[in-house]
């Protein structure tokens, strides 16, 4: 038995999921402040009458972090850097407490300058008379070299042994410095309360007696090892819409494309999958203010809900972005679209003559009926979703490319399916797919859509692997591992076997060894290097990933 | 020119489209290779520059083939000339010309490649690592297009800019300006002072050949003393920078002094509505820090920052000589540009009705001898630059030529102009001298291709 435990905004549900089938459900309220109270309610409320020792696994996700950064509860982090040559690091548009350094290293990771080490000394003590704690370290380029983050690290624990200090290159090691700054400081920011929530979570399923292992749910849709996430504390950020998506891919027949509609109360999310694979954001998540090298979904909120305020203006309505919810039909103070859906009977909650008495509200503002006010609301609510939709679309389709093969290959595709999930406004969804003439899906299980994406989502992972065979090495972007490449002719075969060892290793430290065979070549390049008129060396670049996926245990829903 | 984004009050946005072509190269060790942009990608990523709210990336596109044949004649035919890669090349200065006239954007570069400025209106193979000439594509495109009419393009490439002279060398409204190594010490051998313009377009033409080991100082004073003043004269509707990143002081092909430093001040100081790369060899001691200077110039940001790891201010100067040659130079071009109008009286009463010169081409990538016979109708219409016809014939190894014949009406010819260049495309369809004919017609965006052997006309 599967269990998927999605702590949203608004609910926490959970789902018990047995050969195949959802078996159980439960929804407790979300309370912000005491989360792992929500978890353990949705959690009890499922497993009641069931032998814990049948339980195969438990999937988390969390809102935890992306709270704790929005609501500035993470613990302060100052961010030293070393920028190098380039652009002035002033305009680099990293936040909070930052300090600059000398030193510098290039693109192929041989040093320029040597680090001023005086510099760092000075800057970790104004920063300890500042009372921080917790810093990070980060070099321009310190992903193909990390002899300065390492320097400045020891640098800053000799001198200040009390503090705990991230590096750049352990953050991430893809290109973009402020962003794997960024992702650094998140995570530094982040790591002794995650770990906490952790620990209690993992204490606290123990003690039901479940000895199955815990998992929790990545911004891309994958799975980690509760113990292995306190490394990768940030990642399990943005885990809800990643639940729902990972829900509709569930619940729909494979291979296909589908735009994924979470309406809320006062945001919808939309996600995409493409033939039937998620579409990850091509750059890294923005976190708050904060652009970092988070991977997740590409995720739009819209701020558009079934509790959105409905104004008149003339005889058009417009909806949102503010809430005026709950719905006067069931109880709330004034019309919204959930008023208009219910008189149209388009959902079967609230009140018929409350719905009724909202909309000729509303209709006398516009001079119109009820009804007809009604269907002004509903249109102008998939007026603004097919818009969003679209441009999703062909935010898609313009996503700059830097092969001919790339131009050439990325075709126009529309969706086959609009899938609705989430508690609210479904009666949207029927409309919003003939509209984009494609077909309206809503889930036996939409309502818990999230917990069990949750609950059959399986491990992703990525290996970035760059070989510089001329300088002799090579580097792995997501983790800055680093090591010797003896042969200077090493061929396109040869670096691709290398990265595959390397997820493999990789993927058994993230304590998920058995899906390493899932793993693929996504990308590979040889770039021959000449200097004068010979053949000096290579760069190799392979990337590899275990794509967002299910796990061979779900054989429910469409999976063929 | 003030692009219309900064005449509505709108923070500055710079267009960039970034497209190395990591899959393509003429041949595994030439310069043109995948490896060209390699570092210049890492530096740019690795600097956030994408990120910032000064830096729009788009996507590029495929130029269409009618694109191409708005400015080329290619032999045999624009499908067998260009690649792929070429047509994202050029459409990726035709995305930026868009974004840039809709108001979208304040400025762009187009960091893309192939590079296009030695290609030549006739266009038999590569020449100078150029197939088709992307700024010429990208000008004719947004002329007929968006209806503007005076345009400068400044080549700031190592190399003089020969192709882009030729297509508009009888253009009086195209004032093309191109600075290089002294062509007695590089490629292409050209770009001296006395090529001036057709007949009707003297002055619109200005080489200014520099001693080879020029630095920052010398360019800069060339900008600030004669294409500045030029430009300012002039007033074009549209800044090109065909933007060669070859006179850096570790280019292994050419001789200069030029610094990352240099080339941002130059486009701070130039200020180009577009500019579109085009050489550039040391691709990793210059083009990293050399983009990274350019974007953040164009960007309006701090560019001071940027600098090769081996550079210091100061390090390299100018001798006496040199000082005295490029201020010699400078002045001479000054004189011709002041007496602009009269040379050009009098060039256009020396031509008699035709203009007439003959040209032979080289190929050095295709190894291709191309012989040409440029005839210009000297229209007494003040307005109209004239139909030109060309006759062409080119020698591709042993024994096998390519020999055409094409008719060309520009953009603001006149109606006689017109209907004669038309008569001449439809005279010599039965000339068996010539295997293809070809036809421009700006005004119409009538662009055709007959193939005397075959008897078909191919319209674009």
């Amino acid at each position: 038995m599967l269990i998927g435990i999605d702590v949203g905004g608004t609910t926490t549900d959970a789902v018990l999921i047995d050969k195949g089938k959802t078996i159980k459900t439960s929804k407790v309220p979300t309370d912000h402040d005491h989360l792992l109270e929500c978890l353990m309610g949705a959690l009890d409320e499922v497993v009641r009458e069931v032998l814990t020792e049948e339980i195969e696994r438990v999937v988390l996700s969390t809102t935890l972090i992306t709270n704790l950064i929005a609501e500035g509860k993470a613990d302060p982090v100052a961010l030293i850097i070393e920028p190098g040559p380039g652009m002035n690091p002033e305009e680099s548009r990293l936040d909070g407490e930052v300090r600059i350094v000398g030193g510098a290293i290039d693109y192929r990771g041989r040093e320029i300058q040597p680090l001023d080490e005086d510099q760092v000394k000075k800057a970790a003590a104004a920063l300890a008379e500042r009372g921080y704690r917790r810093v990070a370290v980060a070099s321009k380029f310190g992903q193909r070299n990390h002899s300065h983050e390492e320097k400045m690290r020891e640098i800053v624990l000799r001198t200040h042994p009390e503090m705990t200090v991230e590096m750049g290159h352990r953050a991430s090691g893809r290109l973009n410095f402020p962003r794997r700054a960024a992702t650094a400081v998140l995570k530094a920011a982040a790591q002794e309360r995650y770990r906490k929530f952790a620990e209690e979570v993992a204490e606290a399923i123990s003690k039901r007696d479940i000895k199955a292992p815990i998992y929790i749910l990545k911004a891309d849709g994958g799975t980690l090892p509760l113990a292995t996430s306190i490394e990768h504390p940030v990642e399990t950020i943005f885990s809800g819409p990643a639940a729902s998506t990972m829900g509709v891919l569930a619940l729909t027949p494979p291979g296909q494309t589908s735009v994924v509609v979470d309406i809320g109360g006062t945001t919808t999310d939309l996600a995409l999958i493409l033939d039937g694979v998620p579409l990850i954001s091509s750059k890294g998540a923005r976190v708050d203010s904060h652009l970092t090298h988070i991977r997740a979904f590409a995720v739009k909120s819209v701020a558009l809900g079934g509790d959105s305020r409905v104004r008149a203006e003339g005889q058009t309505v417009t909806l949102g972005p503010d809430r005026a919810g709950p719905a006067f039909c069931l109880g709330g103070p004034q019309p919204t679209p959930t008023d208009a859906m219910k008189l149209l009977k388009l959902i079967s909650i609230g009140d018929i003559s409350l719905a009724e008495e909202a909309m000729a509200k509303l209709g006398r503002d516009l001079g119109c009926s009820a009804g007809e006010a009604a269907q002004k609301v509903v249109d102008a609510a998939v007026e603004i979703l097919i818009g969003e939709i679209d441009e999703m679309f062909l935010a898609w389709e313009e996503e700059p490319a830097y092969r001919v093969w790339e131009i050439l290959q990325k075709e126009r595709i529309r969706p086959q399916n609009v899938v609705g999930v989430g508690g609210g406004s479904l009666g949207l969804i029927p409309l919003v797919a003939e509209r984009l003439g494609a077909e309206g899906i809503i889930p036996e299980d939409a309502a818990v859509a999230n917990a069990i994406g949750a609950a059959v989502a399986r491990p992703t992972l990525t290996l970035s692997l760059r070989a510089d065979t001329e300088r002799g090495f090579y580097t792995v972007a997501e983790d800055g591992t680093t090591g010797e490449i003896r042969d200077k002719k090493l061929g396109q075969k040869e670096a691709e076997a290398l990265a595959k060892r390397l997820i493999v290793e990789r993927a058994e430290r993230m304590g998920i060894g058995e899906y390493a065979g899932e793993a693929e070549v996504t990308s590979s390049e040889v770039f021959n290097m000449v200097r004068g008129w010979a053949t000096t060396g290579r760069i190799l670049d392979v990337g590899m990933q275990i794509p967002a996926g299910l796990i061979p245990e779900w054989t429910g829903g469409g999976r063929g | 020119m003030r692009s219309s984004r900064e005449q509505k009050g709108e923070p500055r946005k710079m267009g960039l489209i970034f497209f190395p072509a990591f899959d393509w190269a003429i041949t595994p060790t030439h310069p043109e290779r995948e490896e060209r942009l390699l570092y210049t990608r890492d530096q740019i990523f690795e600097e956030g520059l994408m990120d910032l709210p000064e830096v729009e990336e788009y996507k590029p596109r495929l130029a269409e083939h009618k694109d191409i044949a708005r400015v080329h004649f290619c032999i045999p035919s624009v499908e067998a000339l260009v690649t792929e890669a070429h047509l994202i090349a050029a459409g990726s200065t035709l995305v930026l010309a868009d974004a840039y006239m809709k108001g979208d954007i304040t400025n762009a570069f187009a960091l893309v490649r192939p590079p296009g400025h030695h290609s030549m209106r006739v266009a038999h193979g590569n020449r100078g690592f150029c197939n088709v000439n992307n700024e010429a594509i990208m000008v004719e495109y947004i002329r007929k297009k968006y209806g503007i009419r005076r345009v400068a393009i400044i080549d700031t490439d190592v190399h003089h800019g020969d192709g882009t002279q030729e297509i508009f060398y009888h253009d009086p409204d195209v004032l093309f300006i191109s600075f290089h190594q002294d062509g007695r010490t590089l490629y292409p051998g050209s770009g001296f002072v006395d090529e001036q313009g057709g007949p009707k377009a003297i002055g619109r033409t200005i080489n200014i050949p520099l001693p080879p080991e020029t630095p920052d100082e010398g360019i800069h004073y060339v900008l600030e003393e004669l294409v500045l003043p030029i430009l300012k004269e002039f007033r074009p509707q549209l800044v090109v920078n065909s933007a060669g990143q070859d006179n850096h002081y570790t280019d292994p092909l050419a001789n200069m002094r030029f610094s990352a430093q240099g080339y941002a001040r130059l486009n701070e100081m130039l200020a180009p509505d577009i500019a579109v790369l085009e050489g550039g060899y040391a691709i990793e001691t210059a083009l990293p820090y050399v983009n990274c200077g350019i974007i953040l110039a164009m960007a309006g940001l701090d560019y001071s920052n940027v600098r090769e790891p081996d550079y210091h201010p100061g390090r390299f100067s100018m001798s006496r000589t040199m000082e005295a040659n490029i201020t010699g130079t400078v002045e001479y071009l000054q004189g011709i540009w002041e007496a602009r109008e009269e040379l050009t009286a009098k060039a256009v009463e020396r031509a008699g009705p035709f203009f007439r010169r003959r040209k032979d081409i080289f190929y050095d990538t295709d190894g291709i001898r191309e012989r040409q016979t440029e005839s210009v109708k000297m229209c007494p219409d003040k307005g109209c630059p004239g139909y030109m016809t060309i006759d062409t014939d080119a020698a591709r190894g042993y024994g096998h030529s390519d020999s055409g014949f094409g008719v060309f009406v520009p953009l603001f010819a006149c109606k006689s102009c017109r209907e004669e260049g038309r008569e001449e495309y439809e005279a010599h369809k039965t000339d068996s001298r010539y295997n293809y004919i070809f036809f421009q017609d700006k005004n119409r965006d009538d662009y055709r291709l007959y193939s005397t052997r075959m008897h078909n006309e191919r319209v674009y």
